[in-house]
């Protein structure tokens, strides 16, 4: 797996510094980082996907959506506990991953992302009118079960989820599977051609995502207490997991952890100075300034960082 | 003895276009088989063929007294048979040894995540093929034609074939390259692989090989030694152009 001491020794700071946090800063940054931590969990499902297999999903709303309506209705409607809601909403979530993937089976590119983008667009127009008894319709749902109550709890639940699908997630692509589908990005036909079966692959990651997509939209829900369709299928929220995912380093997992981190912050820190819409002209600017000093992300930027300070210390 | 490789009546229609016109042929188990023939004759369609790549419109391929006409390209190579591209295709952002470990790895997804890599295969291969200690951490920009066509061959071995077909193996490269590959060519032929190659540099190609099928529009013109085929009229007037 190509694993090293300080790969468990940078992970272990990292909890450390995580489980610390609440001690350190105000309630008001936690709840900030609580968004983080959801969103480093929506972009490290689009990495599993997109950053290793090419197949760029524009739809990933929409599977998050299904996690995410999948445990209100079930909790909220039918009186689920959330413990049995949950799996649930992940084993639906990841049967939506199977319809994004038919058309992954026939078309790549472009062509690919507008047709997930069309899932999404889709998933939007339904929960607004099929039973909007059970969805809420345009309104959506509140008073939905919550798993916590108070800024630290929801930090603590965020964290642990977002850790655990982090660490998994890396270790899984450390194997040589996270070294196939990155093939399958590189290469397809050469994938078929060293003997592999690249749908198997790919339903593999589709799967895999929309686990991720769905685990990550389930917890979402039961912390907000609601689900709104605006907000979840919208394309604002789309471009922000996207963006977290190659500001920070596609195909890394660490990558979009680091991004989804970088960009809420951003958002935040310049919401004193611009409180409407045009801040999202600057974080777009300063993403694309970034991503075009470095492609490779954030984590490029470090891993460089450090390797010059390696070698200066060993000189 | 079973053949390694049995082509019967196979067409293969593209529209109205006949890339292959019924065509047959028998390679023994060890024997190398040059295919010869001009440009657009349907060479690479008997690859892809073959391959699975692309799927015949009547006829059976067999593979050592299997029918894999219906399989798939990944059972195909499971089967025992690989092939190399006129282009190579590297993994453009992987290192020489994980180009191989790709073709290494087994079509299961729990073995792939259950077993690490097997390193020691994976520097075994490339070195045999020529590479040197030094290039295994290199990447496809920094290899040289020749070397990029080693890493498709050490790719190809790495799927554990019996029966190998190379297309246009020598395009592109030098002629130290070319005498490098060749003589990698010959070490696979007495360790007992099967070759079908497809090449227009037919000096390179003759030491390589003990029989030549020539083809055109798909069609076969001749099959027979090297000389007879090169001395064949029709292969002569469609191809070499001096008859």
């Amino acid at each position: 797996m190509g694993l090293r001491w300080y790969h468990f020794a940078l992970w272990a700071a990292f909890i450390a510094f995580m489980a610390l946090l609440p001690e350190l800063v105000s309630k008001g940054t936690l709840r900030t980082i609580i968004f983080a931590n959801f969103l480093a969990v929506f972009a490290i499902s689009w990495d599993v996907l997109s950053g290793r297999t090419g197949y760029i999903s524009f739809g990933h709303p929409f599977l998050i959506g299904i996690g995410a309506y999948t445990s209100a209705i079930l909790t909220k409607r039918y009186g689920f506990e959330i413990e049995v809601a949950i799996p649930i909403a992940v084993l639906m979530t990841m049967l939506g991953g199977l319809i994004v993937l038919l058309p992954a089976l026939r078309i790549k590119g472009s062509y690919f992302a507008l047709v997930t983008l069309a899932f999404m667009e889709l998933m939007y127009q339904l929960v607004q009118v099929i039973r909007p008894d059970l969805t809420g319709g345009t309104r959506g749902m509140s008073g939905i079960p919550t798993l916590t109550r108070g800024a630290l709890n929801g930090y603590y639940l965020s964290v642990t989820l977002m850790l655990c699908v982090a660490i998994s997630m890396w270790l899984l692509m450390k194997t040589r599977v996270g070294t196939a589908l990155s093939a399958i990005g590189m290469n397809e036909e050469s994938v078929r051609g060293s003997g592999l079966s690249v749908t198997k692959l790919k339903m593999f990651a589709f799967l895999t995502a929309a686990a991720v997509a769905g685990l990550g939209g389930a917890f979402y829900v039961h912390y907000l207490g609601s689900v709104a369709p605006r907000a979840l299928f919208d394309i604002n929220f789309l471009f922000t997991i996207i963006v977290a995912a190659l500001i920070g380093g596609s195909s890394t997992i660490i990558g979009p952890v680091i991004g989804a981190f970088f960009l809420t912050f951003l958002l935040e820190g310049l919401r004193p100075y611009l409180p409407g819409a045009e801040r999202y002209f600057i974080y777009g600017g300063i993403a694309l300034l970034l991503y075009m000093y470095q492609p490779k992300g954030l984590i490029e930027i470090f891993t460089q960082g450090w390797t010059r300070l390696r070698s200066r210390w060993t000189t | 003895m079973t053949n390694a490789l049995e082509i019967k009546n196979l067409v293969k229609r593209f529209g109205g276009l006949t890339a292959t016109d019924d065509l047959s042929f028998d390679i023994e188990q060890g024997e190398s088989i040059g295919l010869i023939g001009p440009n657009g004759a349907g060479k690479t369609t008997v690859f892809s063929l073959v391959m699975g790549e692309h799927r015949q419109t009547s006829g059976t391929i067999t593979l050592y007294g299997e029918e894999i006409s219906k399989l798939g390209t990944s059972s195909r190579i499971r089967h025992g048979v690989s092939r190399t591209y006129q282009v190579p295709r590297p993994f453009a952002e992987m290192s020489v040894v994980e180009n191989i470990r790709v073709g290494l790895m087994p079509d299961s997804i729990w073995q792939m995540i259950a077993q690490g890599p097997n390193r020691e295969r994976e520097i075994e291969l490339a070195l045999s093929v020529g590479f040197d200690e030094a290039d295994l951490q290199r990447t496809p920009a920094e290899l040289s034609m020749g070397d990029l066509r080693k890493l498709e061959m050490a790719r190809t071995m790495a799927t554990g074939p019996k029966l190998m077909l190379l297309d246009e193996v020598f395009a592109g490269l030098t002629v130290a390259e070319i005498a490098q590959i060749a003589e990698l060519i010959q070490q696979m032929r007495k360790d007992g692989m099967t070759f079908l190659i497809v090449s227009h540099d037919l000096k390179a190609l003759e030491p390589l090989i003990d029989r030549t099928i020539a083809i055109n529009y798909g069609r076969m013109i001749a099959d027979g030694s090297f000389e007879d085929v090169i001395a064949n009229e029709a292969v002569r007037s469609s191809y070499l152009g001096t008859a």
